[in-house]
């Protein structure tokens, strides 16, 4: 039981990380800085809870504004590179924080035991959930309560005027400009909210984790972070819920019994899913299909 | 209402425009003619603002624009097409309306926040207006990739429409258009002109421009080398020049 | 810094720029699918170590010239270029950038797991030439290896330039990446010219991946994604499209790479070259060589 509940919180800090590219993605840039947001919403809570003893609320919400400011840092030389050279810029940017909490040392002494992280070796003994009696059970639906939110947070925007704005930035940029929009600051605040979207999936890995360390968060995890909504379509937040079910519930636990050639079936998928639905999973036509059976108004002529 | 001075643009070598002087008085509709490579289209991309330009003015309603960014000079109240259609694809062609709509005056709301999410019942009822007067009501919902040729281009001028701009800027609207289509655009335009609006026309389909137009201006090699009424026009040499080279190619 | 201090870095910096050729060749792998298809084919540093393990795979019982397995290496890139161009480019519709930078990640995955697999993990080693040679000059070691690696890949470029500049072929590239759509008109397939595209640069691929397996003695397919960052690095550095440019970036990056090492370490070491890059990108983001600016 207890490994069916650690895959659902798997499952759940994953589809923060999906959802925190998604946002970005709709604006039409590619980014693989999304581990580095969430490793440092990772190592922020850690750091909060640990050696200063903060409560997990608001280790969460500050270590999310951190990776959030990060993010908003980020997004304003984004501006000035696309295509290839945003996936090249935002790549550098997440191994450069990976790079850096490998050079990090920030060690605190309590009863006898150092605390905090600790360059190569990461940080270790995160022990929030157990030293207050949180039970495996608990800490997952913590976990799915904040995606709920946050699902919810974008189904709801998505359906707004700014949902439909952002798509249209991604679209094109220089009609969205000549309708007035305002490029830069769709751009610049979609990359800060999935800089906050990835804080709170990171500050929320590491607690359940109890132990992080610099590899988790290299370019292998920046590549699932966008794979995800890319796989699953980008058309709706389900999409990449869905994915990232598929791909870490089914692939990766469910094929266990296929050992070795489960990776090579992975790749293999990814490349068949492109080539027979470049548009995800749940692409635009499927969204369509689906409100229109959902709505029951009939659509006037033709 | 619009006024260029002096207006050049260069790219690397090229003299894409020279020098170019142009006023446009409010409630008039100008045609602004040439062979192709002109100059027509970098011009209108100069008054909106998608590339700096490398000397001289742009000024709107007395207030200079030069230096200001696209988005802003859309809020102003300067609204464009584009030659070869842009519209959001996967966007619907209600959204494509939607979002190009922002100026606080026709949003009806002046929180930011709620122009950003939801715009107001007011917002919606425009858009429904500007279907139906765009005969688009029936495709509200598709994609705007899935449109036929003709709707995309009516919808491209609905959301040039859609910010309810003082200065709407046409690049070739009628391009592939068959004759009822080009009426249909003749009585558009003119609507618009009822409706107080200033509409600049590029065009190369003479007989739209000669019927709609109140004056014309005549662009070759980036230079303005006429200027008048129709008529007027028509009969210099110079346009006929530019058009069909002189007269030994005969 | 003291006299031997200085020698020794510049030692490093001298080797660094000889490795830096094998940059040279990935980042011009990279930049001349980009060019062609305004596509990334994220999978080319990955399928050029595949290529260096095929050669190995295939000729393993034989004791076979270090030459031949070079050149294996070469033709097998050729092929397995051709093969990702046939699963992960030609039947995905061209709007659709992101589904082609996905396929291509999974290709990456692919290789490596392939190669994993046929290996069991363990790194093989890579026959060098002219591994045994030294060669002093004043104060300063040239190492045999790495200047064969050097000629090669200088070699191979002047080869991959001949090759655009002064055949048809490359003529025909060259229309497809400026006009894909005239160039179908004017007769040229756009679909035989991409292949082409990739054969060649996975041909340079293969050779950059013996290359590298030659200067560092051994292949592993830990490799593949360093490499895949390094060799992104180098494109954007030298500028999109600009095969001059990945060549200048391929040997900055190396040089600089072996030198900050020497200051500072392996661990700080690829911090620098992130700086490196961010500094490009604020202050040139063009690159070394930026593509002209057009008329729209």
């Amino acid at each position: 039981m207890d490994f069916y509940l650690g895959l659902i919180q798997i499952i759940g800090v994953h589809t923060l990380l999906g959802l925190s590219a998604y946002c970005v993605l709709l604006t039409g840039q590619v980014s693989l800085a999304q581990a580095g947001f969430f490793a440092i919403g990772a190592y922020v809570a850690g750091m909060l809870t640990v050696l200063a003893g903060w409560p997990i609320v608001p280790a969460l919400i500050v270590a999310a504004l951190v990776a959030g400011a990060m993010a908003c840092a980020v997004g304003f030389p984004a501006l000035r590179v696309k295509g290839l050279m945003l996936v090249v810029a935002t790549t550098a940017f997440g191994e450069a924080v990976r790079l850096f909490f490998f050079n990090f040392n920030y060690q605190l002494e309590r009863g006898g035991f150092k605390f905090g992280p600790h360059g190569g070796e990461g940080f270790r003994q995160i022990r929030y959930f157990p030293e207050h009696g949180w039970s495996t059970f608990d800490v997952m639906l913590f976990i799915w309560v904040a995606v709920v939110l946050v699902m919810a947070a974008l189904w709801w925007m998505d359906r707004s005027r700014a949902g439909a704005v952002l798509r249209a930035v991604g679209e094109d940029e220089l009609a969205a400009q000549s309708s007035g929009i305002n490029v830069t600051a769709v751009k610049v605040t979609a990359m800060t909210v999935g800089g906050v979207i990835a804080g709170v999936g990171g500050g929320l890995f590491a607690h359940y984790t109890t132990h992080i360390e610099h590899v988790q968060f290299g370019v292998v995890l920046a590549t699932f972070a966008v794979a995800y909504p890319i796989l699953g379509g980008l058309s709706n937040v389900f999409g990449t819920l869905l994915a990232v079910i598929f791909i870490q519930g089914f692939l990766i636990e469910g094929l266990r019994f296929m050992g070795d050639w489960r990776n090579l079936l992975f790749g293999g998928l990814i490349v068949l899913a492109m080539n027979v639905r470049p548009r995800g999973l749940i692409d635009a036509h499927t969204t369509l299909a689906l409100k229109r059976i959902f709505r029951r108004k009939e659509s006037a002529g033709a | 209402m619009l006024e260029l001075k002096g207006l050049t643009k260069h790219f690397g070598g090229v003299r894409a425009v020279d020098n170019v002087d142009l006023t446009v008085a409010q409630g008039e509709i100008l045609g602004l003619l040439g062979p192709n490579g002109s100059g027509k289209s970098t011009i209108v991309n100069l008054i909106c603002g998608l590339f700096p330009l490398t000397a001289g003015q742009v000024m709107l309603r007395g207030t200079d624009i030069s230096e200001l960014p696209p988005h802003t000079r859309v809020g102003m109240g300067i609204a464009r097409t584009f030659q070869n259609i842009r519209l959001f694809g996967q966007l619907t062609v209600w959204q494509n309306l939607w979002v190009a709509q922002n100026s606080s005056e026709q949003t009806g709301s002046e929180n930011f926040l709620r122009r950003w999410l939801g715009g107001s019942r007011h917002a919606r009822a425009e858009v429904d207006r500007a279907l139906e007067f765009f005969d688009l009501a029936h495709k509200r919902d598709e994609l705007a990739a899935n449109l036929a040729f003709g709707e995309q281009r009516r919808l491209e001028f609905a959301r040039a429409l859609a910010a309810k701009p003082a200065l709407v800027l046409l690049d070739e609207p009628a391009a592939g258009m068959n004759a009822e289509e080009i009426d249909q655009l003749d009585a558009r335009i003119r609507k618009l002109r009822g409706e107080g609006m200033t509409v600049l026309l590029i065009e190369h389909h003479v007989e739209l421009v000669m019927s709609v137009t109140d004056r014309i201006a005549v662009l070759n090699f980036g230079q303005k080398i006429a200027e008048g009424t129709p008529a007027e026009v028509q009969a210099n040499p110079l346009v006929r020049e530019a058009y069909l080279g002189t007269a030994t190619a005969a | 810094m003291d006299y031997l201090d200085f020698i020794d870095s510049v030692q490093s910096l001298a080797d660094g720029v000889l490795f830096g050729t094998t940059y040279a060749l990935l980042g011009i792998g990279f930049t001349l699918i980009f060019g062609v298809m305004h596509k990334i084919n994220l999978s080319f540093a990955a399928a050029s170590i595949g290529a260096a393990y095929a050669s190995l795979l295939i000729l393993a019982g034989v004791k076979a010239p270090p030459a031949l397995v070079f050149l294996l290496s070469a033709v097998c890139g050729g092929g397995i270029g051709a093969l990702v161009y046939l699963v992960g480019f030609r039947f995905i519709p061209l709007a659709n950038p992101l589904a082609t930078l996905m396929s291509t990640v999974g290709l990456l995955l692919l290789i490596d797991e392939l190669i994993v697999h046929q290996t069991e993990g363990v790194p093989m080693n890579y026959p060098a030439l002219f591994s045994d040679v030294m060669i002093r000059a004043g104060p300063f070691n040239l190492r045999g290896d790495l200047m064969f690696v050097f000629g090669l890949g200088v070699a191979c470029m002047l080869l991959l330039l001949l090759l655009l500049y002064r055949t048809k072929l490359g003529l025909a590239t060259r229309a497809v990446s400026q006009q894909p759509v005239a160039a179908e008109l004017c007769g040229i397939s756009i679909i035989n010219v991409n292949i082409l595209t990739f054969v060649i640069t996975g041909v340079v691929g293969g050779l950059a991946g013996a290359m590298i397996g030659a200067a560092i003695g051994m292949l592993s397919p830990l490799l593949s994604l360093p490499l895949t960052v390094k060799g992104l690095i180098v494109t954007v550095i030298g500028g999109l499209g600009s095969i001059p440019g990945a060549i200048i970036a391929g040997l900055l990056v190396g040089g600089l790479e072996n030198l900050f090492q020497f200051f500072r370490g392996v661990s700080e070491r690829d911090l620098y070259i992130m700086l490196l890059l961010f500094a490009f990108l604020v202050f040139r983001p063009g690159g070394l060589f930026a593509p002209k600016a057009g008329r729209d």
